[in-house]
C-alpha cells in the first residue's frame, strides 16, 4: 500500500489543482528514469507546482505525513539524480518556468528553477550576453537541475561550472519552509550556503528560484579542428597548448572510433584516417585571436598533428559543435548498448589514462571509444556492448570500474559533470574516508534532517556496498 | 583536546585577519607557520596544492618560473596566508576578471570537530562528486574548522600589462566612465579611489579611475586604443614597471590597520548611488565592476558616532538588497559594534545548525561571525 493515499491526493490537488497531479500509472512511466536507464522506477505520484507557495505546501504536506520526495527537472541527469528511489512523490518544477527579471545594468537574471538553460541565453542574446554553463542537454535541461548537479559544458575550461555563476537561490527546505539564500551582490553574508546547495543533487530541499550571473559575449571567436596520428600524441598537445599560456574557451578531443561514428551520423568533413582530433575554440578579442590561432597551429604541428584547419565561418563552427555535443547519439549506430562515465584525472595524466583504456579494452575484448573535454582532464570513455550476450554486460560493468578506479589512482575523480545519483554511490568510498562521508552526512542533514529530499543519492549509507546489477548507459542527448 | 576542555580555538596565519575583529582574544591561537610547504605543483595541469600557512606572497612565486600565478590579490600578498585567503574571503583588484577565491579553490582538507581531518573536492578542475566542503570553509573566519591544506586552479600571467589612470573632479563622472569601459572590453581590474588614497598616484585631490588591461602585445595596442577613444585625452596609460607598480599600489592599500574599515558589497550599478549616500565623509576603493567597496571614515568620532554611521551604512546597503562587514576596528570601540550584517532569520537559523553540526562543543573561533556564531 503506498503512503499516497485518497485523502493526501485530494489536499495536494487542492494546493495546486487537478491538472498538476499525476498518479495514473501509464502517464508516470514516463518519469520512471533520467539519462541513466539502467534502473527504473515510476513514482506514485508526481506533482507539477506553479509557484513556490504551492510548492512550500505541498512540501508541509508531505512533511506532516512523513513523506519522502525527489526533485526533477528536464530528467536529462546521467547518474539517475532522480531515479524515483525510496520516494514515492515526484515534484516536477517544470511548470515554474518564468524569468522573473532580466538585469543587463548588473548582468544578472533572476529566473524559476524550470526555466530551460538555452532561454536564458535566447533571452538575453541580442544584447550581446549569455549565461556561461552549457551542457551538452543545453536545448532541454533546466536551471534548477543544473544547479542540482553543479553542470558543466564545454565551455567550462575558461568560464568555469555553475557554480561559479549562481549568486542566490530560493529553496523550499524539506519541510515547506522557503529559505532565501545569498543575494545581488558579489559578497555574501554569513556561511556561504549557496555553494552549498549548488551540487547537492537535490538532497538540501527544492531551488524554486535563481539569480544567475550573465557574461558579455566575447568580441570574436577561432575554432581550429587538429588532427592527429594517434590519441596519445593528441593528448601530449592538448598539454603543450596549455603550457604554452594560452587558455581556449573550450578543447575537445575525440578518438578514431567516435571519428568515424560521427563522420557517419553528421558527414562534417572529419578526417577518417586520423586517430584522433582535437577541436580547439579560442575567444575574445578580435585583435589577438588571430596570432593567438596561429600560436595553437603551430603548437599543434609540433606536437605531431597532421593537419590544421581552422573553421572558415560561423555554419561550419556550428557544424564542429553539432558533431560534438552529438557525438553520443552517433556512437548509438555502433552497438546495442553503451555505457560511460565522466572520469576526471589531472590533464597532464591523459596519456595515461588513455592508455589505461585502450589496454582495459583490450583485455576486456570491447570497444571503447573517447570523446571528452581534453582540456579539463574530463573522460568520456564510451563502452560499446550487447545487453542480450550476459558475459558482454559483465565484462562492460568491470571494464568501467577499472577504469574509475585508476582515475582515482592518477589523483582525479569519479565525476566532473554528471553527478554520483545512484549510479556511482557504490564508487564514493574510492575517494572519500569515512571522516569524509560522515561530515558531508551532517551538512546534508542541516537542509534536511530526515533524509527526504532526493535519498539514496550522493552519500552510501554506512557499512552499505551497493552493487550495480547492470552497466552505465547514456541515453542519447 | 581543546573538545574535552572546552578551550576556544583559532587559527593564526600572518595573525591579521581575525586580530582586526575579535572582541577578545581566543584562548589558544593555533599558529599555521609551519604548515607552510607547497605540496604538489605541476604547471601543465594548472593546480597548486598547498599547506595554509603559506603566503600568497611565497606562493606566487613559486608559480613565476612557469609564468603562473593565483590570481587572487589581497592587500600585502606577502603577508597574507592560504587559510587567511580563504577563510576571511580576501580579494582584490584582480577579482573582476578572475574571480576570487570562492572561483578558484577546488579541493580542501581541514581538522574538523572531534579533531577529524577531513578533506572535500580534490585535486583536478572539474569535480562534482560530493558536496562542496570548498563553500563552506570559504568566508567561514574559522569557525567550522582549520584549513590545513588548499588546492587551487592558478591561471597564466598575462603577457602584458597596462593601468589606465584618469582623474575626475565628481566621483558620479568617475563611475560613468567606469560603467562604459566595463561594456566594451574584457578589463583586469576597473577600480575607483577617492581623492585622499588617490593621494599616492600624484593626484590632485580628484577621484581616480584605474582601468587594467593585458593580453598579447596586439590585444594591449588594441585596448590602448579603445580607451583613449572612450576617456578621451585626460587618461594617462602606463605600461610595463610603471603599470605594475601602480597596480600593486591600488592592490596594497591597507585597511586593515585603519580605525575603522567596512567592506561593501551591493549590485555593481548601485554602487556610485550607495557610495554618495554613504556619506561625504568616507574615503574609498571600489572595485567598480564588481559591485565592492572598502570604505573608512575620515577624522576623529566617538564610538558612539561610530557604532551610528556603522548603522547607517548597513541600512543604505541593506536598500539595495546589499551587505557591509567590518574589515577592522580599533580595539576600543569593538565592543559597540557589529562586524557583520545579520542574514534573514531563515539563512541564520541554517547556519546555527551548520555550526552546531560542525562544532558541536563551540571551540572554533566562537562568537565572532554573523549572529553571535
Amino acid at each position: 500500500m503506498s503512503a499516497i493515499d485518497r485523502k493526501l491526493l485530494d489536499e495536494l490537488g487542492e494546493i495546486i489543482g487537478a491538472g498538476g497531479i499525476v498518479s495514473r500509472a501509464t502517464e508516470l512511466k514516463v518519469y520512471e528514469c533520467d539519462g541513466w536507464t539502467v534502473e527504473k522506477r515510476a513514482p506514485d505520484v508526481l506533482i507539477l507546482p506553479r509557484s513556490t507557495a504551492q510548492l512550500s505546501a505541498v512540501l508541509a504536506a508531505l512533511h506532516r505525513r512523513g513523506i519522502a520526495f525527489v526533485p526533477r527537472g528536464a530528467g536529462t541527469g546521467l547518474s539517475g539524480g532522480c531515479l524515483s528511489l525510496n520516494a514515492p512523490a515526484m515534484i516536477c518544477t517544470s511548470k515554474m518556468n518564468r524569468i522573473l527579471e532580466i538585469d543587463f545594468d548588473n548582468r544578472r537574471v533572476e529566473a524559476e528553477s524550470g526555466v530551460v538553460n538555452l532561454h536564458v541565453t535566447n533571452a538575453v542574446k541580442s544584447r550581446g550576453y549569455f549565461y556561461a554553463p552549457d551542457p551538452s542537454s543545453q536545448v532541454a535541461c533546466t536551471i534548477g537541475g543544473n544547479i542540482a548537479e553543479n553542470s558543466g559544458g564545454p565551455h567550462t575550461l575558461k568560464y568555469g561550472v555553475t557554480t561559479n555563476h549562481v549568486l542566490a537561490l530560493e529553496v523550499v527546505l524539506p519541510d515547506g519552509e522557503v529559505v532565501e539564500l545569498g543575494g545581488p551582490a558579489e559578497e555574501r553574508c554569513g556561511y556561504d550556503l549557496v555553494g552549498a546547495v549548488v551540487g547537492a543533487e537535490g538532497t538540501a530541499g527544492i531551488v524554486t528560484r535563481a539569480t544567475l550571473k550573465l557574461m558579455r559575449e566575447p568580441e570574436n571567436h577561432r575554432t581550429i579542428l587538429a588532427a592527429f596520428p594517434d590519441a596519445d600524441t593528441a593528448t601530449r598537445a592538448v598539454s603543450m597548448i596549455i603550457a604554452s599560456g594560452i587558455v581556449p574557451a573550450a578543447l575537445e578531443m575525440m578518438d578514431q572510433l567516435i571519428i568515424r561514428a560521427v563522420e557517419e551520423a553528421f558527414n562534417v568533413g572529419l578526417p577518417l584516417d586520423a586517430g584522433a582530433v582535437l577541436i580547439i575554440e579560442l575567444e575574445g578579442l578580435e585583435a589577438g585571436l588571430t596570432s593567438y590561432a596561429d600560436e595553437v597551429a603551430k603548437t599543434a604541428s609540433l606536437a605531431g598533428a597532421s593537419s590544421v584547419r581552422l573553421a572558415r565561418d560561423e555554419a561550419e563552427r556550428a557544424l564542429l559543435w553539432k558533431a560534438r555535443k552529438r557525438a553520443f547519439g552517433a556512437v548509438g549506430r555502433l552497438a546495442p548498448n553503451y555505457a560511460t562515465q565522466d572520469g576526471v584525472v589531472p590533464r597532464t595524466c591523459l596519456p595515461r589514462i588513455l592508455r589505461v583504456i585502450a589496454d582495459v579494452s583490450r583485455r576486456y575484448e570491447l570497444r571503447i571509444g573517447n570523446v571528452f573535454h581534453a582540456g579539463d582532464g574530463n573522460l568520456h570513455p564510451i563502452i560499446l556492448y550487447d545487453e542480450r550476450e550476459p558475459d558482454q554486460v559483465r565484462r562492460a560493468i568491470d571494464a568501467g570500474r577499472e577504469i574509475l578506479k585508476a582515475c582515482i589512482e592518477m589523483g582525479g575523480s569519479l565525476t566532473g559533470e554528471h553527478g554520483i545519483g545512484v549510479e556511482k554511490i557504490g564508487e564514493m568510498p574510492l575517494m572519500f574516508s569515512p571522516d569524509d562521508l560522515r561530515v558531508m552526512t551532517e551538512l546534508r542533514h542541516v537542509f534536511d534532517p530526515m533524509e527526504r529530499s532526493n535519498p539514496g543519492k550522493v552519500i552510501p549509507q554506512p557499512g552499505a556496498c551497493v552493487e550495480v546489477a547492470a552497466p552505465r548507459r547514456q541515453a542519447p542527448i | 583536546m581543546c573538545e574535552a576542555d572546552r578551550i576556544a580555538i583559532a587559527p593564526i596565519g600572518a595573525a591579521r585577519s581575525l586580530a582586526g575583529i575579535r572582541r577578545s582574544p581566543v584562548a589558544l591561537g593555533i599558529s599555521m607557520a609551519r604548515l607552510a610547504r607547497i605540496v604538489a605543483y605541476e604547471p601543465d595541469d594548472m593546480t597548486i596544492v598547498a599547506e595554509s600557512g603559506i603566503t600568497v606572497g611565497k606562493l606566487n612565486a613559486a608559480m613565476a618560473g612557469a609564468r603562473q600565478r593565483l590570481p587572487v590579490d589581497p592587500c600585502g600578498p606577502g603577508m597574507r596566508t592560504l587559510g587567511s585567503l580563504i577563510g576571511a574571503a580576501h580579494s582584490g583588484p584582480l577579482r573582476l576578471s578572475e574571480g576570487t577565491s570562492r572561483d578558484l579553490l577546488i579541493g580542501v582538507r581541514f581538522v574538523g570537530h572531534g579533531g577529524n581531518l577531513v578533506h572535500g573536492g580534490g585535486r583536478v578542475v572539474k569535480n562534482v562528486a560530493g558536496y562542496d566542503l570548498m563553500k563552506l570553509m570559504g568566508g567561514a573566519f574559522g569557525t567550522l574548522g582549520i584549513v590545513t591544506e588548499a588546492t587551487f586552479k592558478v591561471r597564466p600571467i598575462p603577457c602584458d600589462y597596462c593601468l589606465t589612470v584618469v582623474p575626475y573632479a565628481r566621483a558620479a563622472d568617475a563611475f560613468a566612465a567606469a560603467c562604459i569601459l566595463n561594456d566594451a572590453l574584457p578589463l583586469s581590474n576597473l577600480d575607483i579611489l577617492s581623492p585622499a588614497l588617490a593621494a599616492g598616484f600624484n593626484s590632485t585631490s580628484q577621484f581616480l579611475l584605474l582601468a587594467g588591461f593585458s593580453g598579447s602585445p596586439l590585444e594591449v595596442s588594441y585596448q590602448a586604443g579603445r580607451i583613449r577613444d572612450l576617456v578621451g585625452a585626460r587618461g594617462e596609460i602606463l605600461d610595463g614597471d610603471r603599470a605594475l607598480s601602480s597596480y600593486e599600489l591600488l592592490r596594497d592599500i591597507d585597511f586593515h590597520s585603519a580605525p575603522l574599515a567596512a567592506q561593501i558589497a551591493v549590485p555593481p550599478a548601485s554602487l556610485t548611488r550607495v557610495l554618495e549616500t554613504c556619506g561625504n565623509d568616507i574615503e574609498f576603493r571600489a572595485h567598480a565592476g564588481s559591485g565592492v567597496a572598502q570604505i573608512i571614515l575620515a577624522g576623529e568620532h566617538s564610538a558612539e558616532a561610530l557604532a551610528k554611521t556603522i548603522a547607517r551604512w548597513r541600512e543604505v546597503a541593506r536598500s539595495v538588497r546589499g551587505n557591509l562587514r567590518l574589515i577592522a576596528a580599533a580595539p576600543a570601540i569593538r565592543d559597540s559594534l557589529e562586524f557583520f550584517d545579520t542574514p534573514n532569520a531563515g539563512a541564520l537559523a541554517l547556519m546555527r545548525r551548520l555550526k552546531a553540526a560542525f562544532d558541536p562543543v563551540g571551540i572554533f573561533n566562537p562568537g565572532c561571525f554573523v549572529g553571535g556564531i
